[in-house]
């Protein structure tokens, strides 16, 4: 696309969401909101053990209960294997395996009676031994979670380029550590839900929070028994997603079940402690990193070993080594790199996808050993980081393509604007008192435009502009609470010419929508935005044709400004969209003006080593994050944030800042706060008052800065920046502490007690 | 406990009725709607006697040497009141770092002393001031008495207010050249259930401390005071050998366990780099 990028008023413009009316004034109809006619309210029982063979389902008293319309166990409802690794089932019929484990559910008249249902199902288990400590897992001849396995291995990945010893041999300074990713939930606000509702015909009506509409069909159909093309989804408002609702969880075909039994709607909502307790989690990791570098910098090698906990059922933390990969290959120039990552199974609860995707669990070891190696080299972190950042056309060693790449300059621009250099010599003096300051950086690199993982990475539009000179723009992408509406919206305005109030996005019911993959990798954006321009671009043009013959110009003479048809030398206004559109429908031609399109974006799916250009884009930044450590009571206080990012070309700077922000305090809570404590696979603080958030008085100034990149291929340049700006906090903070307090910390989070104790206990490493 | 009935009397001898009847008081709920959301069976059922009608708790004012606060004074209020922080500053310094404003406009000082957490922020504070409270109804029928808040806890989540009591107000002697303070450490600076804190206060006359007083909060079975710190305090100089020695005699009183908010050894290493702070800062201010 080499047309100019020069704005005309919609891309670049600041403007509030549009759904944010709606939201501020409480009207926006969440999943809690969804009621049907005669909708009943399910409730699921779940296992109180970790491990243990179910011995007997006692229902009775719970179906005595007045207003209870069902009881179902796994002996009522098909088992059918779902999950990336098929070792899930909506209900559990002879084991469980671990605390979340769907052992009944319950249909009420309303939600108070189900759980009180719940609550008098009598379920005997013979309890049996567990294992919950992954490297006990991975070890030959351990207890197995699942006996029919060979072992606990329940995914492995290799991936290499170049030649990892012939690094090693070229290396004046290597430098290895072992560093652990603790458990973090996602804490949306509004919790998990879904409403189930057969129509006479046994067509099945689901009122879901997925991210992920389409697949969520398919999928669901095999699990249930319904075909496809009779399950419609209709997406709720989506109270906080992050990629906790990217996959298919067993309560949800647990509420098709129960519609199913009664033959009346059944909603299924999380209170807080299921969501905190049965969601899934942040996946954690245990990585070894093992790194080189030249005298001058120069990155030589880096190998990655690492074992994910994948809990005893597998959903998409499986798959994380997929992106953490490429951050281990690709962060930085590194001509020779390996990984190797072994997922093994526990009776643990298991993660999903969050924001990020397995890249906050990569960027920290790969930017704290960078840290570390600059010291044994005794040069600058920012210049070593420098030395080795890629230039825009560069392909790294996993064959990603850097078209447009900002890394250096966000390096740069990250350090002028944080003070680094006189910060980092100040800092380095260490001061009187328990108070101590320091000043540490980290940048990452990410996904901008989607993964291909499937064989198409595509989304669909159909925009129509109406007789008033309205836009619908109908698109395949999911709202999840970031904004895409309005950044589709400003993109189609901006090629249509037609102003954004004028637009109405429906987005939310696949029986109306076209096709998409979902709303995940920081895709939307790009692969959507393309979309969307391009069927902006073709109605457009047949605007400007109608245009044309209705006027009896040259189309070539005209423009459509404002949502006037205007004559591009002088801008005179000579008609307006609204009565080009009836024209065409009474008089000219008798038609309307709705295109359709469907982008694919130029990236591969990758060959069986992992090599290819999986997004068509990338995304960079640098955070430098400058810290107080109270080097007595262990408490740590960011002082100010820089966050520099190359999002491309930035739509709507006032959602990306927004964006930015939101992604800073998650990273700050998972650096510093935020720890879901799981042990013998139970969750010991599974409520706000002992899940610390990062909240409002902790946040230090985040100053937020563009490296606009124009990407090629990006709507107007633009690239994704959903993810990015958690990815690159904890590594920052870490490297700050290190400078604050002459301590590396190599896990996480940076609780205050973990920190006084550490530096209490005086020399050494952890 | 499964809830009966709402009342909202509007006078004290309505409320002191209703309580004799088996009533039990909730004033902000802070405390008691958590209490009541986790374990919504538990314990026998009863009717809940709101107190937020009541005038006559809400006052702060100077009566016979005393700062007398009412129980229904609201943390908010604690943080802000001219007379409390002329008075008693270390308590609206102990309000400053309580929960948040929401839960500041709700939270009151009788509930904080009479749900008896070890961890509840205005105890130490209050024990340091050589704080009395005044307790009605029960058997005594509208007669009030007085009890030291020193004698007030008497086991986790137990107080000597006996059943039908209602806490109407908190007494604090005036005294003049008292200083204090108060210091709470958590996993994160606002919002957060105190891990430890400690509150300290003390004369200083001619160099030496007199009437010094140091108390503990989430160290123990209740909020405590430390006899082994104040006896090193009493009489010592105000010098850095005596901050650390109290410090380090703190800890003797201390008895911390582990849960999920903290382990018992961070407790201490927190007590005493906070009881250093409270006592240099009573000696500095
Ligand atoms: C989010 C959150 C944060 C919090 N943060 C803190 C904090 O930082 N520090 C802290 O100390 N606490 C904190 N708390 C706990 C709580 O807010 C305080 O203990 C508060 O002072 C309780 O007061 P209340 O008026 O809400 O009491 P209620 O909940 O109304 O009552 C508590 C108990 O006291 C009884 N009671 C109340 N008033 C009287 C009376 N006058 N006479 C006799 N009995 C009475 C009730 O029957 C009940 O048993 C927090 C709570 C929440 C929910």
């Amino acid at each position: 696309m080499s047309e100019s990028t020069r704005p005309r008023g919609a891309v670049g413009a600041p403007i509030p969401k549009l759904d944010a009316p709606e939201r501020v004034t409480g009207r926006i109809r969440y999943i809690h909101e969804i009621g049907l006619p005669r909708m009943l309210h399910g409730a699921v029982l779940r296992a109180e053990v970790p491990h243990a063979r179910i011995v007997r389902v006692d229902t009775s008293r719970a179906l005595s209960l007045p207003g209870v319309r069902a009881v179902l166990t796994g002996a009522d409802v098909p088992l059918v294997p779902f999950g990336h690794g098929r070792d899930n089932t909506a209900l559990k019929a002879d084991f469980v395996r671990c605390i979340r484990d769907e052992v009944a559910a319950v249909a009420a008249d309303t939600e108070e009676i189900a759980r009180e249902a719940c609550r008098r199902i009598r379920v005997e288990y013979e309890p049996l031994p567990a294992i919950f400590d992954p490297e006990e897992a991975a070890r030959p001849g351990a207890l197995r979670v699942w006996p029919e396995r060979e072992d606990n291995l329940a995914f492995n990945y290799h991936y290499d380029h170049g030649d990892v010893a012939a690094g090693e041999a070229e290396s004046d300074a290597v430098v290895e550590g072992t560093y652990r990713l603790h458990y973090v939930t996602h804490a949306c606000l509004g919790t998990s839900g879904i409403v189930a509702a057969f129509d006479s015909d046994g067509r099945l009506t689901l009122h879901s929070v997925t991210q992920v509409p389409f697949l969520y069909r398919r999928d669901m159909s095999r699990i249930v028994g319904v075909p496809p093309e009779h399950i419609r989804v209709i997406q709720a408002a989506i109270g906080g997603g992050f990629g906790s609702k990217l996959d298919i969880y067993p309560y949800e075909p647990i509420a098709i079940f129960l519609a199913r039994a009664t033959g009346r709607p059944v909603r299924i909502l999380f209170d807080r402690g299921e969501e905190f307790r049965d969601s899934p989690t942040r996946q954690p990791a245990i990585v070894h990193l093992r790194s080189g570098a030249r005298r001058d910098g120069t990155l030589t090698f880096r190998t990655a070993r690492l074992l994910l906990d994948n809990g005893a059922h597998t959903s998409w933390g499986a798959t994380t080594p997929f992106v953490m990969m490429q951050t281990f290959s690709s962060l930085y120039r590194v001509p020779h790199a390996a990984f190797d990552a072994e997922v093994v199974y526990t009776h643990n609860p298991y993660a999903g996808s969050f924001r990020g995707y397995g890249n906050l669990q990569a960027t920290f070891p790969i930017e704290v050993q960078l840290d570390e190696l600059a010291e044994s080299l005794g040069i600058d972190p920012l210049e070593l980081r420098l030395r080795n950042a890629q230039v825009p056309g560069e392909v790294t060693g996993q064959g990603l393509v850097f078209q447009s790449c900002g890394l250096a300059e966000c390096l740069r621009t990250a350090a002028a604007a944080s003070g680094w250099e006189e910060k980092r010599r100040a800092y380095a003096q260490a001061g009187e008192g328990p108070l101590r300051r320091g000043i540490g950086m980290a940048s990452m690199v990410h996904t901008g435009g989607g993964a291909k993982i499937y064989h198409s990475d595509g989304c669909g539009t159909v925009l129509t502009v109406d007789d008033f000179g309205s836009v619908t723009l109908v698109t395949g992408a999911t709202e999840i609470g970031q904004g895409s509406e309005t950044v589709l919206a400003q993109i189609a305005a901006e090629e249509l010419g037609i102003p954004v109030d004028r637009f109405t996005v429906v987005n939310s019911d696949t029986q109306v929508k076209p096709w998409d993959v979902g709303v995940h990798a920081s895709r939307t954006t790009f692969i959507a935005g393309n979309a969307a321009r391009m069927a902006a671009n073709k109605a457009r043009r047949k605007l400007l044709d109608a245009a044309a013959e209705q006027l009896g110009v040259p189309a070539g003479d005209l423009e459509i400004r404002d949502g006037d048809v205007v004559r591009a030398s002088d801008g005179k206004v000579l008609t307006d969209v609204g009565r080009v559109v009836r024209k065409l429908h009474f008089a000219t031609r008798y038609d309307v003006v709705t295109t359709t399109a469907y982008y694919e974006p130029p990236s591969a799916m990758q060959d069986p080593g992992f090599k290819g250009n999986v997004s068509p884009t990338y995304s960079f930044a640098t955070h430098v994050v400058e810290v107080e450590v109270d080097v007595e009571t262990g408490v740590i206080r960011p002082l100010r944030v820089t966050a520099v990012h190359d999002a491309g070309r930035v739509i709507n700077p006032l959602g990306a800042l927004g964006q930015v922000e939101g992604g800073v305090a998650m990273g700050l809570g998972y650096a510093m706060t935020e720890d879901l404590v799981i042990r013998e696979g139970r969750v010991l603080n599974g409520s706000f008052r002992d899940y610390k958030l990062f909240t409002a008085p902790e946040m230090p100034e985040v100053d937020v800065r563009w490296v606009e990149t124009a990407d090629p291929d990006g709507p107007f340049g633009a690239k994704g920046i959903g993810e990015a700006p958690a990815i690159c906090i904890a590594p920052a903070v870490v490297n700050a502490v290190y400078q604050a307090t002459g301590r590396r910390f190599r896990s996480l989070p940076l609780r205050p007690e973990r920190v006084a104790l550490e530096l209490a206990r005086g020399e050494g490493e952890e | 406990m499964p809830v009966t009935a709402f009342h909202a009397p509007s006078s004290l001898a309505d409320a002191l009725a209703l309580l004799a009847a088996g009533g039990r008081p909730v004033a902000g709920g802070t405390d008691l709607v958590v209490e009541l959301a986790a374990a919504p069976d538990g314990g026998p059922p009863g009717a809940l006697v709101s107190l937020h009608r009541l005038a006559e708790l809400r006052s702060v004012a100077v009566e016979d040497g005393d700062l007398v606060m009412g129980a229904g004074v609201t943390v908010a209020t604690l943080r802000e009141h001219p007379l409390v922080r002329e008075h008693a500053p270390v308590l609206a310094q102990a309000a400053d770092r309580f929960a948040g404003p929401q839960v500041r406009n709700a939270a009151t000082l009788g509930g904080n002393l009479c749900h008896a957490s070890p961890a509840a922020d205005l105890a130490p504070p209050l024990l340091v001031l050589d704080a009395v409270v005044v307790l009605a109804g029960g058997e005594g029928g509208e007669a009030e008495r007085r009890v030291p808040v020193d004698a007030f806890f008497v086991g986790p989540r137990r107080t000597a207010r006996l059943p039908g009591e209602l806490l109407t107000a908190v007494r604090v002697p005036l005294r003049g050249g008292r200083r204090a303070s108060f210091q709470k450490g958590g996993t994160r600076p606002s919002m957060d259930i105190s891990v430890v804190s400690v509150a300290a206060s003390a004369e200083l006359r001619d160099g030496v401390l007199r009437h010094a007083r140091i108390a503990l909060g989430a160290v123990g079975p209740t909020p405590l005071r430390s006899p082994a710190a104040e006896a090193v305090l009493e009489g010592a100089p105000a010098t850095a050998a005596t901050v650390a020695a109290a410090a380090r005699a703190v800890l003797r009183d201390a008895r911390p366990i582990d849960d999920v908010r903290a382990s018992a050894a961070y407790r201490l290493h927190l007590l005493g780099v906070l009881a250093q702070r409270v006592i240099r800062d009573v000696i500095d201010r």
